[in-house]
C-alpha cells in the first residue's frame, strides 16, 4: 500500500518539477553552425531559435555544410574515412534574467512571510555546445548546461543525426536517423514542444501550471533516449521511432546501475514516437501542418519496474505559418496535445483518484519582427483535463484546491535583437486560471493572477 | 525496441564510411540537388524571391559570380550572409560543374505583373533612360533578357531580386566583374524605374 511518505514524495516531486520547468525549456541554435558554414544566423533563423525553410533542411541533412579547414582521410576509392573540422564548432550561451511575480511567493518555511520579490538570476543558464558535422552525413547538436535553478550542470537538448540524400521519383529524398534525449528535439518546425516559438524562453524563478503532458516537456531532461528514423520528400515528412529511459546521475548513492524502484518515473516500454507533417512553400511564405504522438508507459514513483504501469498516450496536432520578407517577418505557431492517461499502475496503489484521466494542452501564438531587430509576440495557452484529488492535490502556491489541472492565460513579449546573436526580451505572462481556479486556486488564498509574471531576459550566444 | 537494438542502430550510424557530397565535389548536379536547391529550388527554380532563379542562367556569369562570392568581391548583404560561406569550399572544377548544370536547365518563365509597370519597364529595357546614363538593357542582356556569356539572364527572374540587385549596384556593394558598368547605369535610375524594369523582366 502507498504510504504517506510516498504520497508526499510524489507531490513534492511534482512541485519541484513545476517550479523547475524553466530548466527544461528549449535553448537555441548556436553560433557553432555559423562558424562551420560561414553563413550568418539569418540563413537558418528568422530570429533564433526559429528556423527558416533553409534551416530546416540544414537540420534534416545532419548539419553538413562546412566552411572550416578539414583534417581528411580518404580511401583509394575516394571515400572519406575522416572529414573532421580542424577547429571544433563550439559555442557558448549565457542568459541572465529578472523575474517579478504579481504577488510575492510565501516563504517556504516561516509562515506569514514572503520570499524575495524580484529575482535576479546571473546566469539563469549558461551552456557549452558542440554543434556541427562530425563525419560525412553525421552531425550533432550537443548542449551541456549549468542552470541556476538546480545549481547543477546537466545534459540539455542533445541529438546526434545521420542523414543521406537519394533520389526518388526524380525528386530528392532525404532519409535519416536521430538519437536524442527529448521527444521533438529532433523536429524542424517550431510548433512542436522542444523548440516551440515564440515564448521559447521562460523564467525558472516563478510558478508555472503543474499539469503537463508527457510530450510537452515532461520527459525533457528527465533521462530518456530515443532512436527515430525519418524521410523527407517533396515537403512530406514522416518519422517513427522509440524512446527508452536513459538515467543520468543514477549511481550517486553507490547503488547498482540499472533502473529500479528508487527512480522517480521510468519508461517501462519502448515508447513509440511518430510524426507526420507536410510543408508547402510559395514565394516568401511557408505553411506546415502535422501530427505527432507518443505512447509512454511509466512506472509509478517508488514502485518496482514491473507491470502494470501507467500508460500515457499523447496525440498531437501542430501547424506553422511563416512569412520571411527582407524587412518584415511574421510567424504563427499552434499545437494541440491530447493525452489519455490509463493509470493501471498508480490507481491500485492509491496514487490517483481515477483509473483514467485525460489532459489537453493548446497553444496559439504569433510573432512579428521588423528587420530581424525589433519584435513582438502574443499568444494564448490553455490546459484542461479531468479532476483527480490525488494527482492534483491541494497545497500552498503549487497545489490544486479543486483538484482540477485546468490553467489558462496569455503571454506577450517584446524583444530587441541588436546583433543576430544577442537578444533582449521582456515577457509578461497573465493567468486567467492557474491549477484549476481563478481565485484561491491553492486553498490558501492565492489567486491565478498573483502568479502573473514579468520576465526580463538578456541572452548572448557566441 | 530492445536496448540492444538501439545499440545496433547507433553502431550502424557510427560505423558508416559515407561518400561525401559536399564541397570539393565536382559533380554539379549532385551539389545543386543536395545543397543549392535548399534555397534556389529544384533545377534552380527557386520559390522564394529572396533567392534568384538559376535555371538557364549563363554559365560564364554563374562561374564569375561563384568566384566573386569566394573572393568576397561580391559583397552585398545576402552574399555575405549566405554565399560567402557556401562558396568558400568550392574549387574551380566544382564551380564550373555547377555553372554547367544550371545553364543547361530549362528557363523559368515568370507571371505577368502590373500592366502599366510592365509597359514602362519594357520601354526602359528596350530604349534605356535618356539623359540618365542608362543604355538599353537588351544591348548586353539580350533582346529577350536571355543573357549573353558574362551578362546574366534576367528574363523570368524574381522582380524583387532584380530590384535588390539594382540597389546593390547603385550602392556599389558589388565589385564582381562588370559591376562597375551596372553601378553607372543604376546610379541614374529611380526606385520606380527599377521596379518597372524588374516587373517587365519577371514577366518574361
Amino acid at each position: 500500500m502507498i504510504t504517506n511518505k510516498t504520497k508526499f514524495s510524489f507531490v513534492l516531486a511534482s512541485l519541484v518539477f513545476a517550479l523547475g520547468l524553466g530548466v527544461a525549456t528549449p535553448s537555441l541554435a548556436v553560433p557553432s553552425y555559423a562558424r562551420q558554414t560561414g553563413m550568418a544566423c539569418q540563413a537558418c533563423h528568422t530570429v533564433f531559435p526559429e528556423l527558416t525553410p533553409f534551416g530546416r533542411l540544414f537540420k534534416l541533412n545532419a548539419y553538413q555544410i562546412d566552411n572550416l579547414p578539414q583534417v581528411q582521410g580518404i580511401t583509394s576509392s575516394k571515400e572519406y574515412e575522416l572529414l573532421l573540422n580542424q577547429v571544433p564548432p563550439l559555442s557558448m550561451m549565457f542568459q541572465t534574467s529578472y523575474t517579478h511575480t504579481s504577488k510575492a511567493l510565501p516563504d517556504s518555511v516561516i509562515p506569514g512571510t514572503n520570499s524575495q520579490d524580484g529575482q535576479v538570476l546571473f546566469p539563469q543558464q549558461a551552456s557549452l555546445f558542440y554543434a556541427g558535422r562530425i563525419a560525412p552525413g553525421l552531425g550533432a547538436f550537443i548542449q551541456i548546461t549549468y542552470d541556476s535553478a538546480s545549481g547543477n550542470v546537466h545534459w540539455d537538448n542533445t541529438e546526434v543525426r545521420y542523414a543521406k540524400q537519394v533520389s526518388f521519383a526524380a525528386e530528392p529524398l532525404t532519409w535519416g536517423l536521430t538519437i536524442n534525449n527529448n521527444p521533438t528535439v529532433q523536429d524542424v518546425w517550431n510548433s512542436t514542444p522542444a523548440w516551440q516559438t515564440p515564448f521559447d524562453q521562460k523564467t525558472s524563478a516563478a510558478p508555472v501550471p503543474g499539469a503537463i503532458t508527457q510530450l510537452d516537456g515532461a520527459l525533457a531532461g528527465h533521462g530518456v533516449a530515443g532512436l527515430t528514423g525519418y524521410l523527407w520528400w517533396k515537403g512530406i515528412y514522416g518519422e517513427l521511432g522509440f524512446y527508452k529511459s536513459s538515467p543520468q546521475g543514477f549511481n550517486v548513492n553507490g547503488l547498482a546501475g540499472p533502473l529500479d524502484s528508487t527512480t522517480g518515473s521510468a519508461l517501462t516500454n519502448n515508447a513509440p514516437y511518430w510524426r507526420l507533417a507536410y510543408e508547402h512553400q510559395w514565394d516568401r511564405n511557408s505553411i506546415s501542418v502535422g501530427t505527432y504522438g507518443m505512447e509512454a508507459q511509466l512506472s509509478p514513483p517508488g514502485q518496482a519496474l514491473a507491470p502494470p504501469s501507467d500508460r500515457f498516450r499523447d496525440t498531437a496536432f501542430d501547424g506553422q505559418y511563416q512569412y520571411i520578407g527582407d524587412d518584415n517577418i511574421v510567424s504563427v505557431q499552434t499545437t494541440y496535445i491530447k493525452e489519455k492517461q490509463k493509470l493501471d499502475g498508480s490507481f491500485p496503489l492509491g496514487l490517483s483518484e481515477n483509473p483514467e484521466n485525460d489532459l489537453k494542452t493548446f497553444r496559439l501564438a504569433a510573432s512579428y519582427y521588423y528587420r530581424r531587430t525589433y519584435g513582438g509576440a502574443l499568444g494564448v495557452f490553455s490546459t484542461t483535463g479531468s479532476t483527480d484529488a490525488i494527482r492534483y492535490a491541494p497545497g500552498p502556491t503549487f497545489g490544486f484546491a479543486n483538484n482540477s489541472p485546468n490553467s489558462k492565460g496569455w503571454i506577450a513579449e517584446v524583444s530587441y535583437i541588436p546583433w543576430q546573436n544577442v537578444k533582449l526580451l521582456a515577457q509578461y505572462v497573465g493567468y486567467q486560471k492557474f491549477n484549476g481556479e481563478t481565485n484561491n486556486y491553492d486553498g490558501t488564498g492565492r489567486n491565478a493572477s498573483d502568479n502573473n509574471t514579468l520576465y526580463l531576459l538578456g541572452w548572448l550566444a557566441f | 525496441m530492445k536496448a540492444n537494438h538501439l545499440a545496433v542502430g547507433f553502431a550502424f550510424i557510427a560505423a558508416g564510411v559515407i561518400p561525401c557530397a559536399m564541397a570539393q565535389d565536382a559533380d554539379g548536379r549532385k551539389l545543386a540537388t543536395q545543397i543549392c536547391s535548399s534555397c534556389h529550388g529544384p533545377r534552380g527554380e527557386s520559390v522564394s524571391s529572396a533567392f534568384p532563379r538559376l535555371a538557364a542562367q549563363q554559365a560564364q556569369y554563374l562561374d564569375a559570380q561563384l568566384k566573386a562570392f569566394r573572393d568576397h568581391s561580391r559583397a552585398d548583404p545576402m552574399a555575405q550572409a549566405y554565399m560567402w560561406g557556401m562558396a568558400s569550399q568550392l574549387d574551380d572544377a566544382a564551380i564550373s560543374s555547377l555553372a554547367a548544370y544550371y545553364s543547361a536547365q530549362k528557363p523559368v518563365h515568370g507571371k505577368g505583373g502590373d500592366a502599366k509597370l510592365v509597359q514602362q519597364g519594357k520601354a526602359i529595357y528596350e530604349k534605356g533612360i535618356a539623359g540618365a546614363n542608362a543604355q538599353p538593357c537588351g544591348t548586353c542582356h539580350g533582346k529577350d533578357g536571355e543573357g549573353n556569356a558574362i551578362y546574366p539572364r534576367l528574363a523570368g527572374q524574381h522582380a524583387e531580386y532584380l530590384v535588390k540587385q539594382l540597389v546593390v549596384f547603385k550602392d556599389a556593394l558589388r565589385a564582381d566583374p562588370n559591376a562597375a558598368i551596372m553601378h553607372n547605369i543604376s546610379s541614374g535610375m529611380s526606385f520606380e524605374q527599377m521596379e518597372a524594369v524588374a516587373t517587365y523582366l519577371a514577366s518574361r
